[in-house]
């Protein structure tokens, strides 16, 4: 530990920075800059079993958006939630469990402008920079919609992360995007009622290399009964890795396994009764797929490094019978 | 009576008479387990067969496969032709050579200390007892003889410490739940044709590339493990838990607290359900249907703010669902529409209230006084208070509230008698969970209805269970021995949340 007067200098001016822009951020008359990701950094791995200090909802019904989507608040006052805050016109239907600095987010936001979606993402300093280029994002984009009407804006083309959103109007104006700091494996039901969702996304999650961390992983058989609980049947949950043994673990825990056939011929029922793998002629056609391996901060990272990137996407089917 | 005995931490009552048989209560105290005659209040059995220090080397000597073993098997005869002593046998086998694996690093391991307590019994079908053993793990199954007598027909060794224990409605399946959050199911009574899965010859090979992993540090560790892998290849290890037929069938990312199955009647629109309801640290109640469909959820009952330790859906009213836990309340729900019915205030208190024990209690009219009995107790962690509820059509009203000798450990209804036996705790002080007694109480107390109100009664069968007492406590245990007594029955209130770190 660091005593005061031995703070590192990274340190001080991380902390300079973030008051400056905090500052910058609550007064109204400039128009916020884009944060620095540099500023923002923390360590990748955090641990989903411990308690850490978390905000979430008693319920869904309890959940207050209001702040997170101002746009979408219903003008009727007197709706509200069980917590008393205003009420949406619409049910959050997207998320990116694990959303990091938020590239997934901020790529699909145009694509999808009138859906809500949320990036869930346990690491604070991570959160706090996509909370802050949210911020900024609505913030360029009002300014860029006040000014003279519509002058042919050219594309905006290959862009620095930092500077994606200021130039150019986005459909929806990243009004339906948003970032929560939350531990998805053990909260992911406050969040979300039965069958709400239509996508969810796992980018490049934590690998958790060692055998003995693989309860840690946020894909498993017994976990998908939640992701399963959250997605409407049709819902789509994707995921994409560098590893391919974690790509290979995803498939074991999402599709039967021909050892599982006991000698009857049956296959025990489990939570891989409820997904299918979707076909790649169908992945082709989908633009969130883009999106996903190529827009995502780490997905850059992986090309950069002339990574592999394993992709597999999963159908939520109906519920079973239940038996007679 | 003399000297410090081990409180009965758990109690259950089996119902022998539509076998025609006496009822037995089962008891767990210390290390073993007990069965009692309800009608004369005679010992029936202990299991494990105490070891006598005269005929230590001959039990040994009999049961070779037990040699090195947790624990001291009931001897049996050698011929025994029973289909069950083969089933012991074989599941007694891979543990023994485990044990026997570890007891080379620790030798100093006896087998009188492979468990101190057993903290989760059930009964099944009158015949069987289900016991899980603290320290090692070990879910065992035992016959209950029409005689009493108790013998050991399995040990499967679980992973994790287990929490929770119970049968699916058909009573044929064991639910177990464990510290990590997961639940898994397996036969009563293992299948003879299951085929062990052998232990994967697959060489461990670390997941990580060159492609996946970049910074130097990452790169040396992966040096490292590619290192390992090759050693690993030299000298294969097993693993012995989970090794006979199981599914895992539910998972919380928390510590599971309780498990309880509950069939839903058929009403006008479906037809009767089975459901498995789930609780957690993370004040979490999760309602997933009953096995083999266990992977679908149903439901979740939010409400809690603190974590919740006890579940009971009364027979008499199965859609409504009594919890409680940290809360300074219970709260009583529709369990399937996740809706609160009612929040119960509990008494006013100076500490943390934790709910430790929630059971329904009824009698239809024939067996006790002239009017039907339906009761919900509720017991505090380290309070020697008994709280009665009455319960109808989802309203929860505090009748009244009984005084014990010694804080609330478990409660059992006795069909027969119209009457509950609770028991308390021996050695501590009541409302105390670390003050120690000079000399055990008795571990028994008994009550009945009379005129509407539960009282005191005096059992002339409980009096000779109190008298025979129970398991002794060595005499001048020192303080750490005392502490890991207190937390083996009072371990409740440390689930509650501190403040976290923030990493």
């Amino acid at each position: 530990m660091t005593t005061p007067q031995n703070v590192p200098a990274k340190r001080l001016k991380r902390e300079e920075y973030r008051r400056e822009l905090q500052a910058q951020q609550e007064s109204t008359d400039s128009v916020i800059k884009m944060p620095q990701k540099k500023f923002f950094r923390q360590r990748a791995h955090a641990n989903p079993f411990s308690d850490h200090r978390l905000e979430y909802p008693l319920s869904p019904a309890h959940m207050d958006w209001s702040s997170h989507y101002p746009a979408f608040v219903d003008p009727d006052p007197t709706k509200t939630t069980l917590s008393g805050a205003r009420k949406l016109t619409k049910d959050v239907e997207v998320v990116d469990i694990g959303c990091g600095f938020g590239g997934l987010m901020v790529g699909l936001a145009p694509l999808l402008p009138d859906t809500l979606m949320v990036g869930m993402e346990i690491r604070t300093s991570v959160l706090e920079y996509l909370s802050s280029r949210i911020h900024a994002l609505r913030s360029q984009q009002q300014r860029l919609k006040a000014q003279a009407e519509p002058t042919e804006q050219q594309p905006e083309e290959e862009l620095h992360d930092d500077d994606v959103g200021t130039t150019k109007i986005y459909p929806g104006n990243f009004e339906n995007i948003t970032a929560i700091r939350s531990n998805t494996m053990k909260f992911l039901p406050n969040f979300f009622g039965h069958h709400q969702l239509s996508k969810i996304f796992i980018c490049f999650p934590d690998p958790h290399f060692k055998a003995r961390k693989h309860k840690a992983r946020i894909v498993s058989e017994s976990l998908n009964t939640e992701y399963a609980y959250v997605l409407r049947p049709g819902g789509l949950l994707y995921t994409i890795t560098d590893v391919e043994e974690y790509h290979q673990w995803v498939l074991r825990h999402f599709l039967h396994q021909p050892e599982e056939q006991l000698e009857d011929g049956t296959i025990p029922a489990s939570s891989k009764d409820l997904f299918e793998r979707v076909s790649d002629e169908e992945l082709e056609a989908d633009p969130c797929v883009r999106v996903m391996k190529y827009e995502t901060e780490e997905s850059k990272k992986v090309t950069r490094n002339n990574g592999k990137k394993f992709v597999a996407v999963f159908r939520r089917k109906a519920d079973p019978e239940w038996p007679a | 009576m003399v000297g410090l005995q081990h409180p009965f931490q758990c109690l259950r009552y089996v119902n022998r008479q539509p076998a025609g048989l006496s009822d037995i209560l089962v008891a767990t105290a210390g290390r073993n387990l007990f069965s009692l005659d309800v009608t004369s209040g005679q010992r029936l059995d202990v299991w494990p067969e105490p070891v006598n220090e005269t005929s230590a080397g001959e039990t040994s000597g009999a049961t070779p496969a037990s040699e090195g073993q947790g624990p001291p098997e009931k001897r049996r005869k050698l011929s025994s032709p029973a289909g069950d002593e083969k089933d012991a046998e074989q599941d007694a086998k891979p543990e023994s050579e485990a044990k026997s694996k570890d007891s080379k690093k620790d030798s100093k391991k006896e087998e009188s200390n492979s468990w101190t307590n057993i903290p989760l019994v059930a009964v099944a079908q009158s015949k069987y007892v289900i016991i899980m053993t603290a320290e090692d793990k070990c879910v065992r199954v035992l016959s209950l003889a029409e005689d009493g007598k108790l013998q050991q027909l399995s040990a499967r060794t679980m992973p994790k410490k287990l929490s929770a224990l119970t049968l699916t409605p058909d009573e044929s399946t064991i639910l177990v739940g464990d510290k990590f959050g997961d639940v898994y199911a397996f036969p009563l009574i293992p299948s003879e044709n299951y085929v062990r899965s052998q232990p994967q010859a697959k060489a461990y090979e670390p997941a990580a590339t060159n492609l996946t992993v970049h910074t130097k540090r990452n790169l040396e560790s992966l040096e490292q493990q590619m290192k390992q892998a090759a050693l690993a290849k030299a000298n294969p290890e097993e693993r012995v838990a989970l090794n006979f037929e199981h599914q895992l069938i539910i998972g919380h990312v928390s510590l599971l607290t309780n498990l309880i199955s509950v069939s839903r009647p058929a009403d006008s629109t479906v037809g009767a359900r089975n459901y498995i309801l789930t609780a957690d640290r993370d004040e979490h109640i999760r309602v997933s249907r009953g096995v083999p469909q266990a992977h679908v959820i149903e439901q979740f009952c939010f409400g809690h703010t603190s974590f919740v330790s006890s579940l009971c859906v009364p027979s008499w009213e199965p859609k409504v669902l009594v919890s409680g836990g940290g809360d300074d309340h219970l709260l009583v729900w529709d369990w399937l529409e996740n809706k609160i019915l009612q929040k119960v205030q509990l008494p006013e208190s100076e500490t943390d209230l934790t709910v430790s024990g929630i059971w329904d209690v009824s009698f239809s009219p024939a067996a006790g006084d002239a009017a039907s009995v339906r009761t919900i107790f509720v017991s505090l962690e380290g309070s020697a208070q008994l709280l009665c509820f009455s319960l109808e059509n989802g309203t929860l009203a505090l009748k009244q509230t009984l005084e014990l000798c010694g804080n609330v450990l478990d409660l059992a209804a006795i069909d027969s008698k119209g009457s509950i036996v609770v028991s308390v705790d021996t050695l501590r002080q009541p409302n105390s969970t670390t003050v120690w007694k000079s000399i055990s109480q008795p571990p028994l107390e008994t009550f009945r209805v009379s005129a509407g109100k539960w009282a005191p009664i005096e059992d002339s069968s409980v009096l000779k269970i109190n008298d025979e007492g129970t398991s002794s406590v060595p005499e001048a245990l020192e303080q750490k021995k005392q502490v890991e007594l207190n937390d083996a029955v009072y371990g409740l209130s440390k689930l509650r949340k501190r403040d976290g770190s923030d990493d």
